[in-house]
């Protein structure tokens, strides 16, 4: 009987029974197909390979990570809740050590969702990665986390979310924002100040292929990830890579995907996105999890690589070295600039983001404390088209006392009837209060 | 009449039922020749019995089980085709296994055509080692069966028997179907020879009453339609039993059915009075297939397990049996000695049971009635947490839609039935430790031959049609057919019904007993470039295994 080299979860939930409508990239036939290989490979049969049932996550869940406005209820469905739920059970399998590592194959995904949440953004509710760590920093105590984010789109809520945090390493591996939603994750982007160099992007120009995935893995990222000794990779495994993608343009394939996941060795893994249903989805899902079982990949082709995959070109070449020997530089070989705020100063930002599914303008402005010994504490007021005008309050899980005086502070300073809702996330205690 | 007869591991069970009454039953323990202990065990209930009164006459028979645990199975020869994933040499079975070129993708569209001189080549080498039987297996063909087809062709002639992989189950596993083919193959030999002779001994009984053979999902098949899918026969022991409660209890609730033999406590449960089933299919020996079985368990510890107190001084029971109890001039102390001490049965020597019972007492430090009751608490404990386990695994079964997540009611049995022999004595610790009522059907020592009897036909269809394709496919029944691109759900529906009342009928079901359930029913928009090019509708249609309509009255406990 063939076994798994190493012993991996797998929590499979296609939700076919929600889209976000009927002819959406994001439908219920997308894993399908999906199912269907994986069903006819006899995957789920491995010995070394164990499927668990998906359970709904809680609102308790969610208030670990989000603001929603005005409510969970409000921004999401039954599905949203089950697809960061399958993420719970792979998290559970992995950090009680049932299984090496787990593959969560759900959706609808969630790597666009930023902190506070007033609708769907790039068919994203909620972001189920973070809401994972999330629980995994209060279940199991785990501190360091690192999150390699290779979906074709910038992770920009997952870079929000720890945009701040010096604890979680976030390295997007994208197709350039010039070229393709949602237009940022440049490399000049790299945490906010109490987190610089924690937020890593590698924006990859369109038609980079297998290669240059490689390259920017050995070269950049898994490099990154030794320095930092986190106590759990996590990857955002999105697919829309693909060279048979229809909404993007690079030049990867299914073997591409099975050795990128074989070379990282992600303790978790969160399907994102991947929109070739038919003719990508199956074979790369079959690769990943075939690499995380730690079975060889070379019988893993889609019908018509032989055909149609082509190199990448020397142009894409020359491009993508520069591009990673321009990071490799930031990032290795030269530390980040150190930040020149004095510890205890406020630091305001302002941001328009556009919900581009839901069509929502929210409008930011962030405070935070600068603090060498936290992620700081974090203010947010956020105004939406919709008409909510909220107040966030976010004090981090290991904030220090300085910083949980001034989330105090704030708390008792809100002016009032200024808002429709304050709400007051302190992770130090694991509470979400709405006023 | 109708005659159930079980082939139990160590003893056949045989009964006879009229009018929904069994009015006669016996237990014959199994010699060397199968066909003798078969005779005597007709002997039994069928004397005085004019043999055209029997109507229907089911067997089951652990004859391929044996076969495959015992590795008696004839060498088959295996040509496989599959393309892109696993690597098909990781699934080889047995002594000649060739993978050729040849690909259909998830859609049943040709990839890649099937090579016919590699196909011949592989018959050369099968030939050549004096294999006579074979089996073709393709990846995705019961999306599209032409592979399969083209190959079983090509070949037909160069051996006695060819299995091929889509009639045997409309489910997708490659692996699984490689495996199932190959043990049709690898069996077909053993089955054909079981059958006759089984045909022979009844028409020399003057029996012409139609025959089947019971399968592992607790519906029959008739013995001619029985030669298509020998394999399908295997392990038909513990459906038996769970067909021989429902039809002794007549059970509509959630229950657990517990049946206690010698050596195995058997454990399975209905969902409202309906069995449940395995997801993918039932493991044979090493072959994990595609067959269709239902959901049982067993645990080593029965009324003939070893008792014993082991270096630590603690009670242990099973899972080993030396021989029958102490009472009946066994070897080691039992719970059956445990019974006859605690006069809860009334058989075998009492004295030779109450001196294995001091034996054990000795070093617990207890009298001899406490030691038997301690052993019979801890029997129905050990049984207890065993079946928390199996439901505990049951209830962790993936889902995969919000639908299910949501409605999917936890399985819990609020009864138990319990059946085999000990049964009478060990309900009450039983309800006990499972802290359930319990109910004990009549005739619960001879259930499993019951369940043959009253067991139905049972037979599904898988159809899936892709209306861009322009295509409905059918594997069970060997099926490709042309649609239309406004193929409907209703359409799809009328003909998977069409086929699944003829295959049944083949199977010797009689009309009345169609009593099917839609058990897969999917329909998707295939979307290219934001528009709907077709629509891709999956079906699927099941006999549910149950009663048959002629048995006509509930035994009342
Ligand atoms: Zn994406
Ligand atoms: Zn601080």
């Amino acid at each position: 009987m063939l076994s798994a080299k190493r012993k991996t979860g797998l929590v499979f939930f296609p939700a076919f029974d929600w889209s976000v409508s009927p002819t959406h990239p994001e439908r219920e036939e997308r894993l399908l197909y999906t199912q269907d290989q994986v069903m006819e490979e006899g995957l789920l049969d491995l010995d070394g390979v164990v499927e668990y049932r998906v359970r709904p996550a809680t609102y308790a869940d969610i208030r670990r990570t989000h603001f929603c406005v005005p409510d969970e209820a409000a921004v999401t469905t039954e599905s949203h809740l089950i697809a960061a739920g399958g993420c719970l059970v792979a998290a559970d399998a992995v950090m009680k050590r049932e299984v090496d590592s787990a593959f969560a194959l759900v959706r609808p995904p969630g790597h666009h969702a930023m902190r506070v949440v007033h609708g769907n953004r790039g068919f994203c509710n909620i972001n189920i990665e973070a809401v994972m760590i999330e629980y995994i920093r209060d279940v199991y105590n785990v501190r360091k986390v690192a999150i390699v984010d290779t979906d074709c789109h910038h992770g920009d809520g997952t870079q929000d979310i720890y945009w701040h945090d010096p604890d979680t390493l976030f390295i997007s591996i994208h197709q350039d924002g010039r070229t393709l939603y949602p237009g940022t994750g440049f490399p000049a982007d790299m945490g906010g100040p109490n987190a610089i160099g924690s937020t890593i992007n590698i924006p990859l120009p369109p038609r980079t292929g297998e290669e240059g995935f490689r390259t920017a893995l050995d070269e950049l990222v898994m490099p990154l990830i030794e320095r930092f000794e986190p106590e759990l990779i996590v990857n955002s495994a999105g697919q829309d890579n693909h060279y048979e993608d229809p909404i993007t343009h690079m030049n990867f394939s299914a073997r591409g995907y099975a050795d990128l996941t074989a070379r990282l060795k992600p303790h978790l893994a969160v399907l994102e996105g991947g929109y070739s249903v038919e003719k990508a989805l199956p074979y790369i899902n079959v690769g990943i999890i075939m690499a995380m079982a730690g079975l060889p990949t070379a019988t893993v082709k889609e019908p018509n690589y032989d055909t149609e995959y082509e190199a990448q070109t020397p142009e894409v070449d020359k491009y993508v070295d520069q591009t990673i020997s321009t990071v490799r530089k930031q990032f290795i070989t030269s530390q980040p600039p150190p930040d020149i705020n004095k510890d205890g100063r406020i630091i305001e930002r302002r941001r328009n983001i556009f919900y581009d599914t839901d069509m929502i303008q929210e409008l930011q402005t962030e405070r935070i404390r600068r603090c060498r010994d936290c992620a700081g504490a974090l203010w947010i007021e956020s105004s939406s088209s919709r008409g909510y005008r909220i107040l966030a309050i976010h004090v981090p899980r290991w904030a220090c006392p300085a910083c949980q005086k001034q989330a105090r502070q704030w708390c008792e300073s809100v002016p009032a009837k200024t808002y429709d809702k304050v709400y007051i996330q302190d992770r130090t205690k694991n509470s979400y209060t709405v006023i | 009449m109708i005659l159930g007869l079980d082939v139990g591991g160590t003893q056949t069970d045989a009964v006879l039922v009229k009018d929904g009454h069994v009015v006669a039953h016996g237990k014959t323990v199994n010699g060397a020749d199968l066909l003798e202990t078969l005779d005597t065990a007709l002997d039994q209930v069928l004397s005085g019995v004019d043999p055209k009164e029997v109507r229907r006459a089911v067997f089951s028979t652990t004859l391929a089980t044996n076969a495959i645990v015992e590795d008696h199975l004839e060498p088959a020869g295996m040509i496989v085709s599959s393309g892109p994933g696993m690597d098909p040499e990781w699934f080889t079975v047995g002594p000649s296994y060739h993978v050729v070129s040849g690909c259909m993708d998830h859609r049943g569209t040709e990839v890649t055509p099937i090579d016919r001189g590699a196909v011949m080549n592989a018959v050369s080498a099968i030939k050549r080692q004096g294999i006579r039987v074979a089996g073709v297996a393709g990846k995705f063909s019961v999306r599209n069966p032409l592979h399969e087809l083209m190959m079983s062709q090509w070949i037909t002639d160069s051996f006695s028997y060819v299995a091929m992989g889509h009639i045997f189950s409309g489910s997708l596993n490659f692996p699984r179907r490689v495996a199932t083919t190959y043990l049709n193959a690898a069996l077909h030999g053993v089955h054909h020879s079981f059958v006759s002779a089984l045909e022979k001994t009844l028409t020399r009984r003057g029996i012409t009453a139609p025959r089947y053979l019971l399968k592992p999902d607790g519906g029959t098949v008739s013995l001619s339609g029985s030669y298509r899918f020998p394999a399908q026969t295997a392990q038909s022991g513990p459906a038996a039993s769970v067909m021989g409660a429902l039809a002794l209890d007549g059970c509509r609730e959630t229950a657990l059915i517990l049946d206690v033999g010698g050596t195995t406590t058997d454990m399975a449960i209905l969902l409202d009075g309906v069995p449940l089933c395995v997801p993918r299919g039932i493991t044979l020996g090493e072959f994990r297939t595609s067959i269709r079985s239902l959901l049982t368990r067993s645990l080593g510890l029965g009324g003939d397990s070893r008792v014993r107190v082991d270096d630590k001084g603690c009670l242990k029971i099973g899972p080993t049996r030396e021989g029958s109890a102490v009472a009946f001039g066994g070897p080691v102390p039992t719970p059956t000695d445990a019974m006859i001490v605690l006069r809860l049965l009334h058989a075998g020597d009492l004295k030779a049971a109450r001196r294995a019972m001091e034996a054990v007492a000795g070093p617990l430090n207890l009298h001899p009635l406490a030691a038997a009751e301690r052993i019979l608490t801890n029997m129905a404990q050990t049984i207890a947490l065993s079946a928390e386990a199996f439901l505990y695994s049951v209830n962790s079964r993936p889902v995969y839609t919000i639908h299910e997540v949501i409605e999917c009611a936890r399985v819990a049995p609020t009864i138990l039935i319990v059946l085999g022999g000990p049964a009478p004595m060990l309900a009450p610790y039983l309800a006990a430790a499972f802290n359930l009522p319990y109910r004990i059907p009549r005739f619960h020592d001879v259930a499993n031959a019951v369940g043959a009897a009253a067991a139905r036909v049972t037979t599904e269809v898988t159809l899936q049609a892709d209306t861009q394709r322009g295509t409905a496919v059918i594997p069970e029944a060997g099926l490709e057919i042309p649609i239309r691109r406004d193929f409907s759900m209703e359409a799809a529906l009328s003909m998977a019904r069409e086929i699944l009342e003829k295959r049944a009928s083949d199977e010797g079901a009689s009309p009345d007993e169609l009593d099917f359930a839609v058990t897969e029913k999917e329909e998707y928009s295939m979307v290219r470039g934001g528009a709907r090019v077709g629509k891709n509708i999956r079906l699927k249609l099941t006999i549910v295994p149950g009663i048959a309509p002629d048995w006509a009255e509930k035994e009342q406990c």
